[in-house]
This record gives structure tokens, sequence and C-alpha cells, in this order.
């Protein structure tokens, strides 16, 4: 009886609580719930962080965007409301005034909404001109090609980089399209890469993986925008901390354009690094969140567990005492029920846990394109074996109260009963 | 002597303190086959309590078989009793979920015997009773006295010194009282086993050849009937 791993004896337990199915089935199900909870949100709550980390990632966290808007302040004589443009001039006098910033790249847009024709298929696209150093600041997921260069820039070439969903709507069969000539309104362009990251961190002018990018100096001249620019995409140097810098940029682009210098509303500037910090922030809470609950189911299936036990111990006092009066001691009538417990606990655990995994297993199949995961749902092997120890402590102590009140119970309440 | 009791008295402490076993001495021999008689109230219950190491007293002495049995632990007296006595139950107390070869596995379960052994002598005494064929059924599926027979299989598979009775036919119909009781007999005859009844009923009381009877607490006569015509089945009851 002293050796924990005796077959006669778990052959004892396991009669005991197969014949009695319906019992052990309701009694494991709490725990079942609880485990299965915990891992699927634990895992969901990874997989949604992910997901949305996934396009944070290529972002560079320590970003700012300036674009331009009507002036709220009156300044140097000009009247407030006036509209303005940012231009390539900007990009050197903020280099000039604002030696914080690692790299300044200015992006243009096509305002209408295009539509890109190869061979019959259409897919309705929006242009971005951007530079090569806008790769710096987000970066690309290129599945096929190369992004544009500076070449490209300097020679206002007729090239493009195409969105996921671009490529799928005109190359249907999935080929390699670099090299293809698209049409895009009267001009054709040669499609030199192919990104896959859908930029949904910072949409602006439209869906990410409908962007087509052109180089601003081609969209610059085709919808005769001289060199006018929309929007200036910067990063800071290392322990630079942007939202210090902020005030600066600001005026340095003011200057140029007889903006006051302190007008928010005429030169917004969206700063990524409170973006990010905001998002962790909600995901630390979220995190928090999940495994309260988690837990929390957790623990209410095991204190079912435990309650169960009690009432089915009452239940069984004739059968508890039966066996004491033919020879069981205290001792075995605590060890069986607190291996029961346990087993019990395990078995159900276990399986909850199975049920988890599968679970987050298709999730994981679910958020797969084209053989790109775009998020990991399933936990680690070392939050399962957490897990089922977590498990092994809770079917123990569950067990605790239970064996107690089965211990005292006396064999002549066997008699007593019935 | 088996079984000697010296001056033993028992209190049920309570609101009002309960003398419920008023100085009792008793001996019986190894192979004696004794009823205790007595009405409920009369302390019957409690001495066979006592005399099954289920229950303590306060003074006086029980020796079985020269060992002194008193105050002791619950593991010691979880011993005592699954080497020394066998007990038959008035409703039988087989567990419901297992079947009657297991019932009567049980004992030998906790005292460590391999599975194998254990169900080669379980299915010896089985055999016994005349239950082979009913080895792998449940209590639910059985009678009444195939079911008791199941008991006294349980009790005697671990080869006890002493069997306790606890109105063995309490729950069963005249025709297989008298079958059980004959059975009982039996046993006591070519085993040599040392039985006791506890009743209140006179004709199963009559097949066992001496009749103690209690009453109050205390033992009033003992009464020998070897000739077993004190009082025969369903003479003196209206039940049976």
């Amino acid at each position: 009886m002293g050796r924990f791993f005796d077959t006669d004896r778990f052959k004892e337990i396991l009669d005991t609580l197969s014949r009695n199915r319906g019992r052990t089935l309701l009694t494991g199900f709490g725990v079942f719930w609880g485990i299965f909870m915990l891992i699927l949100l634990v895992g969901g709550g990874k997989g949604v962080k992910q997901l949305v980390a996934g396009s944070l990632n290529s972002f560079s966290s320590n970003a700012a965007m300036v674009w331009t808007d009507r002036t709220s302040k009156p300044y140097k004589g000009l009247g407030k409301g006036r509209w303005w443009n940012m231009s390539m001039g900007d990009i050197d006098r903020l280099a000039a005034l604002v030696p914080e910033l690692d790299v300044i790249s200015p992006q243009s847009f096509g305002w209408d909404r295009p539509v890109a024709t190869y061979e019959e298929r259409t897919s309705s696209i929006n242009i971005r001109g951007q530079r090569a150093d806008y790769a710096r600041i987000e970066a690309p997921t290129i599945r096929y090609g190369r992004f544009i260069s500076e070449m490209d820039v300097a020679q206002a070439r007729k090239v493009c980089v195409i969105g996921k969903q671009v490529w799928q709507n005109l190359f249907p069969g999935g080929n390699d399209p670099t090299g293809k000539r698209i049409r895009i309104g009267a001009s054709y362009y040669t499609v030199i890469g192919v990104d896959y990251n859908d930029h949904s961190v910072v949409n602006i002018n439209g869906r990410g993986d409908e962007a087509v990018v052109i180089p601003i100096t081609t969209v610059q001249r085709l919808y005769n925008k001289g060199d006018a620019v929309d929007v200036i995409a910067v990063t800071a140097r290392e322990g630079v901390v942007m939202s210090d810098i902020l005030p600066k940029i600001r005026a340095a682009v003011a200057s140029g354009h007889q903006v006051d210098p302190t007008d928010e509303k005429a030169v917004p500037i969206l700063n990524t690094e409170m973006f990010f910090a905001m998002i962790d922030s909600l995901f630390k809470g979220v995190n928090i969140l999940i495994w309260l609950i988690g837990i929390g189911t957790l623990l209410a299936g095991v204190i079912g567990v435990s309650n169960i036990m009690m009432v089915t111990v009452r239940e069984r006092t004739s059968e508890i005492g039966i066996r004491r009066a033919i020879g069981a001691t205290p001792r075995m009538i605590l060890s069986q029920i607190m291996t029961e417990s346990l087993v019990m606990t395990l078995v159900a655990g276990a399986a909850g846990l199975v049920l988890a995994v599968v679970i987050l297993d298709g999730l994981e199949l679910a958020n797969t394109t084209d053989g790109i995961l775009k998020a990991h749902f399933q936990v680690g092997f070392w939050t399962a074996v957490g897990a089922v120890l977590l498990l092994s402590v809770l079917g123990v102590a569950a067990g605790l109260a239970p064996a107690a009140r089965a211990m005292k119970i006396k064999p002549v309440d066997a008699m007593r009963d019935e | 002597m088996l079984i000697e009791l010296r001056d033993v008295n028992k209190t049920y402490q309570g609101a009002q303190p309960l003398h419920v076993l008023k100085g009792i001495d008793l001996d019986i021999d190894r192979g004696e086959f004794v009823s205790i008689m007595g009405a409920s109230g009369s302390g019957k219950s409690t001495l066979l309590n006592i005399l099954g190491i289920l229950d303590g007293y306060d003074s006086g002495e029980y020796r079985i078989d020269g060992t002194l049995i008193k105050d002791l632990s619950e593991r010691q007296a979880a011993e005592y009793r699954n080497r020394m006595i066998g007990f038959i139950f008035q409703s039988y107390n087989l567990i419901g979920f297992k079947t009657a070869v297991e019932n009567v596995e049980l004992p030998l379960f906790y005292q460590g015997v391999p599975r194998r052994e254990r169900h080669r002598r379980a299915m010896e005494y089985l055999d016994r009773m005349g239950l082979t064929d009913w080895a792998g059924h449940y209590p639910n599926e059985m009678s009444g006295g195939q079911k008791q027979r199941v008991a006294i299989a349980r009790a005697l598979v671990t080869k006890p010194d002493i069997i306790l009775a606890d109105e063995p036919t309490g729950a069963l119909d005249s025709k297989t009282s008298v079958e059980i009781m004959e059975l009982l007999r039996e046993l006591n005859r070519k085993d040599r086993l040392t039985i006791i009844v506890v009743t209140h009923e006179s004709g199963v009381a009559n097949v066992t050849d001496k009749i103690v009877h209690i009453k109050d607490g205390v033992i009033g006569a003992i009464e020998e009937n070897s000739r077993h015509d004190a009082s025969p089945f369903g003479e003196t009851t209206l039940m049976k």
C-alpha cells in the first residue's frame, strides 16, 4: 500500500471511477472546461496580439508621420483657415533643423481611386509615391522581386511594387509577376515586386494590400503635383524620444510655409511611439484579464470537483463504511479519495488541454495564407507542462476536504445507513 | 477461550449520558455457535460493535485469543478487524458497483493479497456458497438470499477467527432465512467456525447452540440450546 504506483490500487481507483461514470463525468467537466478555456484564452490572446504586432513589427517603433491641414491660427498677416502644402524643400529643412532625425522620407499620393489592368483582369488600387528609404520606416514583406530603389526615384521610372490583393486580382495563377507590365490610367508600369505587408498600422489613403507603390517622382509628375509632398515620414535617431522633438519638427516644417510653428491643427503629427506604447499597455491589460478569467474558470472547476466529491463522499458513506469494516485503514480511504480526485482532475484536464490545442491548431491553419503563418496561436510546450503541474496541485487540493470527511466515516456508519 | 469479556462498561456521552453496557462478562469458546438476543435498546448492538472492534469501551477487558483489544488506534483496529473478524450484515452491505466476486475479493485487497490469488480464493468461497455462476453479477441482479450468501463468502474469505452476524436474516423471507441459518450452522459444524449471531428473533436464535439473553445492558440468562427446541422458526413470531 505504501507505493504510489501500485497497479492494484490504481485498478481499484479506475474501477471506482469508471463504474460510476455519470458521477465522474459530471465531476470532471468543471476542470475540463477550466483548462480548456484557460489554454484557449492564452493561445488566442497570444495569436491576436501577434496578428496586430505582426504588422507592428514591420513598422519602426520610433517614427512619426507629418501631414498638413488648414491653418487654425493667423500668422504674419495671413488669416486662419488657409490651405497649404509641404514640398520637397521641407526634407532638407528638417534634416538641417532637426538633427535628431534619422530617416526623412516624403510621400505623395494619387488621391483618386484608379484601377490597374493586366490582360483582361482589373483591380482597384491606391497609388503611393514613395522613396526607397521608406522601407527603413515601414519594412515591406517582399514576396517577389524588390522594393523601389533610389535609381527608380532619381529617374522617375515607371515601375511599381504591388500589394498582395492587387497581385491576387491581376495574377490569379499565383505566378511571379515581376517584369509584367500593368496599366494604370493611360500609362504602363513594370511590376518590380510584390509586397505582402498589408500596412495596417498606419492606414493612409486606402487599404494597404491594395497599394501600388510607385517612385514619388513619378507620382508627382503624373498628377502634376510639382514637388508637393502629402506626408513626411520620419524616424528619430537612437536614444531620442520622438515626443520630445515633435515641436521642433512642427516648427521646422511650418517655417517654410508662413504657418504658425505652434499650430498643431495645421501640422498634424502622428507619433507611432505613443501608439506603440498604447497598444503595448492594452495587450498587457488583455493578458492580465485572460489569466484572471482563465484561472478563475479553472478554480471554479476545481472547487466544483471538490464540492461534488464532498457530496459523493456523503453518498458513499455506506461504501466507505463497508470498506472500513472489512479492513481498510483511514489512511487507505484517504489515499483512495485523494487519488480519485487527482486522477479525475488530470484526465479531465488533459482532455481539455488536448481539445484546446486542437482548436488552436485549427486557428493557426485558418490564419495561414499561401504558406505564410500570420500568427502563432499555439501555446508553448512549457505552458502545457505548467498547466499539467497546476492541475496536479489543484487535483490534490480538491481532494483534501472530501478525503478528510471520508476519513471520519466510521465502519458502524455502514450499518446505520440503508 | 477465544473471546473473553470481563466487566465491560460502555457509556454514550451526551447531554444525558447513557450507560448502555453495565458490566458484561461473557466467554465464548472456539467453535461455538452463539446467538445474542435482546430487544432494541437492550445494548446488543453496542455489544456487537465492541465484539467487532467497531467501537471502543470505557472500562473492563476484552480479549480475542488472549490479545487485549483496548484503546486501539484506527489503523490497528482496521488490521485486527481484517484479520480476526468477518462481518455479515442485515442489509448485506455489498458494494453496488462491484460484482459478486469483486466484493468477496475486497477484504483480501486490503490485506495486500495479489490479484490472482485474491480471485482464486474468492471464487473458492463463492463456489462453496453455490454462486459460481453468479460471480460476475452485480448485487442488484441477485436475490436477497444470494446477496447474503455473497456477504457470507466475503466474511469467510479471510479465514477469520470470529464470524459476527448482525440480524443476518432481517431482510429475508422466512424460507430464505431458514436456508441462511442452516448454512451458518453447517459452517459451524464442518469448519468449526466460531459464529456469533445478534438477533431479536427467537426463531433465528433457536438454530444456535447457545443463546445469550441481554436486557438493559446486563446479561440475563445464558441458555444452552443443544436440542434446538426453544423456539422453532415460525412458531413465536407473527412474521416468520
